[in-house]
């Protein structure tokens, strides 16, 4: 009996649950001639490319997110390799006052991002940063180096310090120590923060609507806010077709990535 | 050679094990030095970037917070600060703030939890929690997006009602207040579920079948297993998720952003939306950057105050 309420509980909120991912998938597809204005709630026509079309020349998505990935890969490895070497710092190499290091790093990630934007867009304007693919790498860099930071060194600081201590006292110098010992050791820990940066950078928005306007430097989240600016002028099937492609790239390293996911958090409990 | 494995004092500065000539102790000072010096290379490009991008900032923000409006912006204390007091747009966003908070912890977790152990055991309801778990991979913006859809007068919501022949419960669900900012917080909730049963899926994982067994032998109903053994075992987590959720909470921005934009009027914004409209649409910098430094003194705090009442040690660091 109480099986069979379980099993209806869960049948059922996972159908609510799924009802806006399907009314994504449903009308998304929907060709815009045969929309009729109210969402239809079963496929009755396939107008997918149509769409995509109608919202890469309203909105340049592609472009847009050719430069989201070039920001994500970039930025997300760039802020990997200098946490990755902070850590490998904070945690193992002799250094004073390791608590003043740690919190200078880490703090980054305790300040609400609204705390930046006004500084940061006169800054960039006045250095000519201001809508540049530079620019953006910059912030993004900066912005992912503090959790990278906090994951890389939460995991230094379990490696045995008998490895250590044995290389170096065969006469390893500390740069040897980081490419041979401790990279290889922490790759599935910077795995995981790649990936985490990677989906923080995708999607964000606010950074992409502040330092940047040129439809050739924006982030693909500032173009897709644009496009549903323009929602009853293009039709609602374009305007979900676009959510639709540009939520792609984080579903897939998602589900590619949920093994390194799920251990990284357990890392951090 | 002993090694301290505290992960703050460290390795370094530890006395020579017996007293040495002084040429060596010179030059042990100096190799010393030198791999501090190193350490300081290692750790510099990461600090430097983040000390004049986010740190320098945030510094600037706080100054600025304290000065006027006007073309010839004063000096003009806490008067910013003030307009919250004053201000019915600014009371309007921190009530909407709060809900958020309240809402952003309540829902994720409650039914994250629900799911997470429904699911938990059954082989086929992974298609279930699927289900639960694909909108976390969508973005706030693409969340947006849908709900929108959704949510418009002539939207999905209001369809199937009239489809039902519940017409009399149709709505305008995004124009009036506090409906929209709570059909919001569910839209929210919908995205951010999905982590919240990961989560805790990991921490059912990590309790010993054998314990639960040895309670059932010993009498314990369903109710009393999961009362005094599953929810004592997922505290950490549960620290986890309830941390994460407050902090999005009170974070809140693309959704409301790319959804209303803060309207109709400016009813649904919160702190973080708020902060975004008075600098850059208003140009209010100074009413801009007191909410941003309000913003970060409630994150702050309030982390602060959670986290300090629930980690039973002083943390990692």
């Amino acid at each position: 009996m109480s099986r069979v309420l379980r099993n209806c509980v869960v049948v059922l909120v996972a159908l609510l649950w799924f009802v806006p991912t399907y009314l994504l998938l449903v009308n998304g597809l929907t060709s815009v001639h045969d929309y009729s204005g109210s969402p239809n709630w079963y496929p009755n026509s396939f107008g997918l490319f149509a769409n995509l079309r109608a919202a890469w020349n309203t909105a340049d998505l592609g472009p847009a997110m050719a430069n989201s990935l070039y920001y994500s890969v970039v930025s997300s490895a760039g802020a990997v390799l200098l946490a990755s070497l902070a850590a490998f710092a904070a945690a193992i190499m002799p250094v004073r006052r390791r608590a003043l290091w740690f919190w200078l790093i880490y703090a980054g990630t305790l300040l609400p991002l609204q705390v930046f934007l006004r500084p940061l867009f006169l800054a960039y304007a006045n250095t000519g940063l201001y809508d540049t693919q530079i620019g953006m790498v910059v912030i993004y860099i900066a912005i992912a180096i503090p959790f990278a930071f906090f994951v890389l060194r939460n995991f230094a600081v379990t490696l045995p310090s008998e490895v250590i201590e044995a290389a170096r006292l065969d006469g390893a110098s500390w740069w040897r120590l980081f490419w041979s010992i401790y990279v290889p050791l922490s790759k599935s820990a910077m795995a995981a923060a790649f990936v985490f940066q990677f989906v923080a950078v995708w999607n964000d928005l606010l950074f992409g609507i502040t330092l940047a306007t040129s439809r050739n430097i924006r982030p693909i989240m500032a173009a897709l806010a644009d496009l549903q600016g323009n929602y009853s002028n293009v039709g609602p099937p374009v305007v979900l077709a676009g959510a639709l492609v540009v939520s792609l790239p984080t579903v897939i390293v998602f589900f590619l990535s949920q093994r390194f996911f799920v251990s990284s958090l357990k890392l951090n409990v | 050679m002993s090694v301290t494995t505290d992960p703050v004092r460290g390795r370094s500065g530890l006395p020579p094990a017996r007293p040495e000539h002084p040429r060596a102790a010179g030059r042990r000072a100096a190799a010393l030095w030198r791999e501090r010096l190193m350490a300081g290379g290692f750790l510099l490009p990461a600090a430097i970037l983040v000390a004049v991008v986010l740190l320098a900032p945030f510094c600037y923000t706080l100054y600025r917070s304290f000065f006027s409006d006007y073309t010839r912006s004063t000096f003009n204390d806490l008067a910013n600060y003030g307009a919250f007091f004053t201000d019915p747009n600014l009371l309007r966003s921190l009530e909407n703030t709060l809900m958020w908070v309240g809402g952003a912890i309540l829902l994720p977790t409650g039914m994250g939890l629900l799911i997470a152990i429904l699911t938990d055991s059954t082989r086929w309801s992974r298609a279930a929690r699927l289900a639960v778990t694909i909108p976390y991979a969508i973005s706030g913006s693409a969340v947006a997006v849908v709900w929108n859809f959704i949510l418009t007068s002539d939207g999905a919501v209001n369809s199937a009602l009239r489809g039902l022949g519940l017409g009399g419960l149709a709505g305008n669900w995004l124009l009036d207040w506090p409906g929209n900012t709570l059909v919001m917080i569910v839209a929210s909730s919908w995205q951010a579920t999905g982590v919240a049963v990961i989560l805790f899926m990991v921490g059912l994982q990590g309790i010993p079948p054998e314990t639960l067994e040895a309670a059932a032998l010993d009498g314990a109903g369903p109710w009393a297993r999961f009362r005094h053994i599953v929810l004592p075992q997922l505290r950490p987590v549960s620290i986890i998720v309830i941390g994460m959720s407050l902090v999005n909470g009170l974070k809140a921005f693309d959704l409301i952003f790319v959804l209303t934009q803060g309207g109709p009027g400016r009813a649904t914004e919160t702190l973080a939306v708020s902060m975004y409209q008075e600098t850059f649409l208003f140009l209010r910098p100074g009413a801009g950057a007191a909410i941003a430094v309000l913003l970060t003194i409630i994150v702050l705090l309030a982390s602060w105050t959670y986290l300090r009442r629930q980690l039973p040690t002083r943390g990692k660091v």
